[in-house]
């Protein structure tokens, strides 16, 4: 029971964290760039603001315009009952492995790109054709470069990956684990929308992605979208740290190891965000064609990491 | 412990050293090939005094030093100093495109996995989990050679495989004779040192290093 109390819990913290770690990236950012840049909390206030406007639809938007930004949003919100947050394992492990969890991401993807093209305008169908792209080459990707974790612990199953490497902590030092970790960061930042691939924090028209996409939408159809993509951040950054370092994750149900745990998590999220900005400030946006080179670098990397761990073992 | 230890991190280093050869398919400049075999010989030293204190073979540390100071230092100066004088060389137009060279680099790294399988299978060495990434670098090395059209990114590209015999050769031996490693460093420099001459040759010859143009002498 409480394990399924649990499940809830964690996923609320996702949904409660989400904005504040967009807005901490952003801060860092600004900071970065010598700006004095916007509190934290900006983006919940962004959320209540956007939640509290009226929606302005168009007149040639069909029915898939409305119910894209819920789909999005609770696939997004799905993912959070899946990835192990603080705890392992839990009741939900064995409702949904790595393949559900990529492929509920990829759901939302294509909800959103359908809604961006639903419009008919200029902008949404360009912005849907360049994130198909994007998506097209970096699910493989994100699936591979688990895979190559899954090998290792022997199960596609989060929790269990999670627990494979708290047994054995001197897999982490792998090489599978280390490529692997390489592939999965280069490719959240694609399927995120941040700077090589896409750039969060402009409506540059010829380069925009995710943007463009939504150009649309507005209230609270933009604000569900926001905070889905926001969690999808969340979700991605949880990955990176939980399943390459467990490390401080309760496998007890005590107040004391999920206090320590939750700790960890916020402590390994500042650490994420901090590499992300420091990437943000330090490179420039990728010429739209050069994204593809650099999805295949991190498809590379993601294939050398299940070969090592395959052909090694 | 140790056993394991020493096994992952030779598997791991041989990772990043093939990352850094499999990176330079991604890169265009002159001046991005000198950075990135420069790193690549960082961490081949590295490599070097991790399988000498290992393989407690203190000769390997001597080498270590020739190699850094031979591969981190004098080669890529001397690549700085000719991109000084070409002026930025991009390689813009390989034979093979970036993405696909990728695709290549990762199938070239599994044909590697199938040719040495045997001898990892009769290997007793705990840095046996690095052999087949060290002959997966001597193929992109070459497959650099081959696709790249500028004279120098092929220069780069046989040193990139250069270091992948070097690789393969204290994975496989933990370091042969310290006289036969100096030999290897001496002939890698020559054919550095005659390679870059020939460069400067064909960039008064024909005021360009793309070697796709050598095709007119045909005519």
């Amino acid at each position: 029971m409480t394990g399924y109390l649990l499940e809830f819990g964690q996923a609320l913290l996702a949904l409660l964290l989400a904005p504040g770690l967009v807005g901490f990236v952003r801060w860092v950012k600004a900071r970065l760039q010598n700006r004095r840049g916007a509190p934290i909390w900006l983006p919940y206030f962004e959320l209540k603001k956007l939640f509290g406007k009226d929606v302005v639809v168009s007149n040639n938007a069909s029915w898939l315009f409305r119910v894209a930004p819920y789909i999005v949003f609770v696939s997004a919100l799905a993912v959070t009952f899946l990835i192990p947050l603080i705890a392992v394992p839990l009741p939900f492990d064995n409702v949904g492995d790595l393949m559900v969890v990529v492929y509920l991401l990829l759901l939302g993807t294509f909800f959103l790109a359908l809604a961006g093209l639903d419009p008919g305008t200029a902008f949404g169908g360009m912005g849907s054709s360049r994130e198909m792209t994007v998506a097209a080459l970096a699910e493989p990707t994100i699936a591979l470069a688990i895979f190559g974790l899954a090998l290792g612990a022997g199960s596609t199953n989060l929790g269990r990956i999670v627990i494979a490497t708290l047994a054995n902590p001197g897999t982490a030092i792998n090489p599978g684990h280390l490529l692997a970790f390489a592939a999965l960061f280069i490719v959240s930042l694609a399927e995120t929308g941040r700077l090589p691939v896409d750039n969060p924090s402009t409506h540059l028209e010829l380069t925009m992605i995710h943007e463009a996409m939504i150009l649309e939408y507005s209230g609270r159809y933009l604000a569900l979208i926001e905070w889905a993509s926001w969690l999808k951040l969340t979700i991605f950054f949880t990955l990176l740290s939980n399943l390459f370092i467990p490390w401080g994750m309760a496998t007890k149900l005590t107040p004391a190891a999920l206090g320590i745990a939750l700790l960890t998590l916020i402590l390994k999220f500042i650490v994420l965000g901090l590499a992300v900005a420091i990437v943000e400030t330090r490179i420039a946006k990728l010429r739209l064609f050069r994204v593809p080179e650099l999805l295949g670098m991190s498809f590379v990397l993601a294939l050398l990491a299940v070969t090592s761990s395959f052909l090694l073992k | 412990m140790n056993d394991t230890l020493f096994s992952q991190l030779s598997t791991l280093g041989s990772s990043i050293i093939l990352m850094f050869g499999i990176g330079l398919l991604w890169r265009k400049s002159l001046h991005a090939y000198a950075e990135s075999f420069k790193w690549q010989s960082v961490a081949l030293t590295i490599m070097f005094l991790i399988i000498g204190y290992f393989g407690d073979d203190h000769e390997l540390y001597v080498v270590a030093v020739v190699l850094f100071i031979l591969k981190v230092l004098v080669i890529p100066y001397y690549l700085n100093r000719m991109e000084n004088r070409f002026g930025d060389q991009r390689e813009l137009q390989p034979y093979v495109n970036v993405a696909s060279s990728l695709i290549l680099a990762g199938l070239l790294v599994l044909l590697a996995y199938a040719i040495t399988r045997p001898l990892v299978l009769v290997s007793e060495l705990s840095t046996r989990g690095g052999m087949p990434l060290a002959m997966g670098l001597i193929f992109v090395g070459l497959f650099v050679v081959i696709t790249r059209k500028k004279a120098m990114m092929q220069i780069v590209g046989f040193l990139v495989m250069e270091n992948g015999v070097a690789l393969l050769a204290v994975l496989g031996t933990f370091g042969i004779p310290i006289i036969v490693e100096l030999g290897v460093f001496l002939d890698v420099l020559m054919g550095f040192l005659v390679m870059q001459v020939f460069v400067y040759h064909i960039h008064t010859t024909f005021e360009s290093i793309d070697v796709d143009q050598m095709n007119e002498l045909k005519h």
